[in-house]
């Protein structure tokens, strides 16, 4: 099950599905440009991200229509998209803060 | 090396593999492509890791297996309805530790009278008396970390053998009533 906070690897996948929806191996080269390579995710552990997800309904599988052999591809669903909005929410709230704190120590 | 990964993913439970297997080869297959151009440094790189992922995959998804069907188990009645609570209640350590104080003290009781009795009486008195509860409480832990570590290895051997009943879990149903 996934809580809040979310590790790096997920927040990156759903930020993948943010803008479009994607298939597996797309999702992969996606997280890997928007960390500037720095995470790079096996396939054993993308889909066992993408299962929990799956699970607790954040977000869901359908089938791509121009694709060959049916292939799959994921989306965020609303919960999916609540969720990550408070993580960023979360994120946007600590920046501002350390921002402010380390901003006092150095003045 | 898809013949590799496609053995790695058999190493999965049957549900997940049903599931997304086929989707994760094609992942596998379509990485396998891109890096055929790069060096053979790279290439193994990506393989090692592909290859670490499915183990440490396969492994978590085993371990969610089990823990969800006794999560599950615990909430049926009937047959199966059995808590680790219920088993081991957390008075019985209260009760096997009074238990364990009142050995001791006869232990030391049974010292105390035959160190008082007399030598010199003949049959009757003991040669020699071992600070009995001295060797117990220093030799238990070690005696239960002995056995513990035994089973621990008879089950891993079991689990390797797939004879651990683990491996059925896979085609278990739960009904709740």
């Amino acid at each position: 099950m996934e809580t809040l906070p979310l590790t790096e690897p997920v927040l990156l996948i759903l930020l993948s599905l943010a803008g479009q929806a994607q298939h597996g191996y797309a999702i992969l080269k996606d997280v890997e440009a928007m960390s500037n390579g720095r995470v790079v995710l096996s396939t054993g552990t993308l889909y066992g991200a993408l299962r929990r997800l799956l699970e607790d309904d954040w977000i869901e599988r359908f089938e791509e229509e121009e694709s060959p052999r049916g292939r799959q591809a994921y989306r965020l669903t609303p919960q999916g998209r609540r969720n990550l909005q408070l993580e960023i929410q979360r994120m946007k709230h600590i920046t501002r803060l350390a921002s402010l704190r380390v901003a006092r120590q150095e003045s | 090396m898809i013949a590799w990964y496609r053995k790695l993913l058999c190493l999965y439970p049957a549900e997940y593999r049903k599931r997304f297997s086929e989707e994760m080869l094609a992942v596998l297959f379509q990485e396998r492509e891109e890096n055929a151009k790069r060096r053979l440094k790279n290439r193994a790189r990506v393989v090692v890791r592909e290859t670490a992922g499915l183990l440490r995959g396969a492994l978590n998804e085993h371990f969610r297996m089990i823990t969800e069907i006794h999560e599950q188990l615990s909430f049926v009645t009937g047959r199966f309805a059995m808590r680790n609570g219920f088993r081991f209640p957390k008075s019985t350590i209260v009760f096997m530790a009074l238990i364990l104080g009142g050995v001791l003290t006869a232990i030391k009781m049974g010292e105390d009278i035959a160190t008082s009795v007399p030598h010199d009486i003949g049959p009757i008195a003991p040669i020699h008396i071992q600070p009995v509860h001295s060797i117990l409480l220093g030799g238990m832990p070690l005696f239960f970390a002995f056995f513990y570590a035994a089973g621990l290895i008879g089950w891993a051997i079991l689990f390797a053998l797939r004879r651990s009943g683990v491996h059925r879990l896979d085609s278990m149903s739960v009904e709740q009533k």
